[in-house]
């Protein structure tokens, strides 16, 4: 099966590349969509020293807000 | 190793391994992310305010020059360690990415 | 170690597996079928050190390893679609046996069916509808002026970024409207991450649309009507893909 691309978009050149995309394929057979996370562990000498979530930091600061801060 | 753009994409790295030459650079990356964010929270709070007509023209000088000044200091703080705008972006799962809509 | 389990890519419906000649699956391993009251489904064998709880733990974190899987995944899955009915899984579902696929296939039968029904004789079409303003707006560049100025300049920036994409939703309800008639069903999903996609400009609609076979030319058209209608967007329409957002036979 053959997948063609009708674009009008400046997107990634998809004449060519007939196969679906990673990010869509994933999308589909992981059933969630795919993100980034924002979890980072800090080493330093091969020593692991700190993990940071940044989403739990983040909630902090908005729950801190009266009004919805939309993302 | 895939030319497919998740395949390729690194962002914030899961892990920062450093030593003790790059620990410096390596740590500013998150440090300016996180500023940005607070930075770009706190503009978006004085635009409301400013929306609900609850500022005296001397608060909306003294923010204004406030932020001014903070989104100077970020692109200078930025061109020094040779980050872009796109650098500073956190994607936060559910809550979306941060910077732009 | 190496205890054994079955990794099941798709269930289909009247599918004679010779007519899938030598398609192999996940790292080059054969593709077997285990069948049940004239419901296929196709299988490899996996080592469950890669494949079993732990394993996936692991390797559902490594993007090289997932790539690879979703791909070997993928291919099993056109094959089969091309030539019948079929019902992807989820990436890696995973059986001890060929008894626990059967039973999975009686215990899901009316649902498999039904699912087959649905997607039989169609495509699915990914469409995705984008703003055509960079992504992340950048900073006013400020040289000299007071703060109210920045801060008005700032509450301008901000304004015109929202119109815009106030103004891009509503095309996108257009596009959808446009194509949704030549589909049986359509699918909302979640926008995606230009840094993901290699897009330029923020996604305001990823849709994925059921087309009937003999329609596929039609709609192809209308798509083509679209992006010539609504240029102040940019338009990705992908396809045909096999049914995997309506089709896909779920956990329960």
């Amino acid at each position: 099966m053959t997948s063609t691309s009708l674009t009008g978009s400046s997107g990634p050149p998809a004449s060519g590349s007939p196969q679906i995309a990673l990010v869509d394929l994933l999308d589909r057979l992981l059933g969630a969509g795919v993100v980034l996370s924002g979890d980072i562990v800090i080493a330093l000498a091969g020593v692991d020293l700190v993990e940071v979530r940044l989403r739990a930091l983040i909630r902090t600061v908005r729950d801190d807000d009266d009004d919805e801060v939309t993302a | 190793m895939s030319d497919d753009p998740v395949a390729r994409f690194r962002g914030l790295p899961e892990r920062i391994d450093s030593d003790p030459e790059t620990v410096q650079r390596d740590l500013m990356r998150l440090v300016l992310t996180i500023i940005e964010l607070v930075r770009q929270l706190m503009e978006r709070q004085a635009l409301r305010r400013l929306d609900e007509g609850s500022l005296t023209e001397d608060q909306i000088e003294a923010l204004g020059t406030g932020l001014m000044h903070l989104a100077d200091a970020m692109r200078e703080l930025r061109e020094r360690y040779g980050l872009s705008q796109e650098d500073l972006n956190l994607d936060l799962g559910p809550l979306g990415s941060l910077l732009g809509e | 170690m190496a205890e054994r389990g079955r990794y099941l890519y798709a269930v289909c419906r009247d599918l004679d597996v010779e007519s899938l000649g030598d398609l192999r699956g996940l790292g080059d391993r054969p593709i077997e079928s285990v069948e049940s009251h004239g419901l296929v489904g196709l299988v490899s064998s996996v080592d469950l050190d890669e494949y079993g709880e732990a394993g996936l733990r692991r390797n559902l974190e490594d993007i090289d390893w997932l790539e690879s899987t979703a791909r070997g995944h993928d291919a099993v899955v056109q094959a089969a679609a091309a030539v019948v009915a079929t019902a992807p899984m989820r990436l890696v579902t995973i059986f001890n046996d060929d008894a626990g696929v059967r039973r999975r296939l009686a215990e899901r039968f009316d649902r498999i069916h039904a699912l087959l029904d649905r997607v039989e004789g169609h495509e699915e079409w990914s469409v995705k509808v984008l703003t055509r303003a960079p992504d992340p707006v950048a900073e006013s560049t400020v040289a000299a002026g007071s703060g109210a100025e920045y801060l008005r300049r700032r509450k301008q920036d901000q304004e015109s970024r929202e119109s815009e994409m106030r103004d891009a939703h509503l095309v996108a309800e257009r596009v959808h409207d446009a194509l949704a008639a030549f589909a049986v069903a359509s699918r909302r999903l979640a926008p995606q991450d230009p840094r993901l996609t290699g897009h330029t400009g923020t996604m305001v609609h990823n849709a994925a649309y059921l087309v009937p076979r003999d329609l596929s030319d039609r709609f192809s058209a209308a798509v083509g009507e679209v992006v010539a209608e609504y240029r102040e967007v940019q338009l990705d329409a992908r396809g045909p893909w096999p049914p995997y957002s309506f089709a896909m036979l779920e956990e329960e």
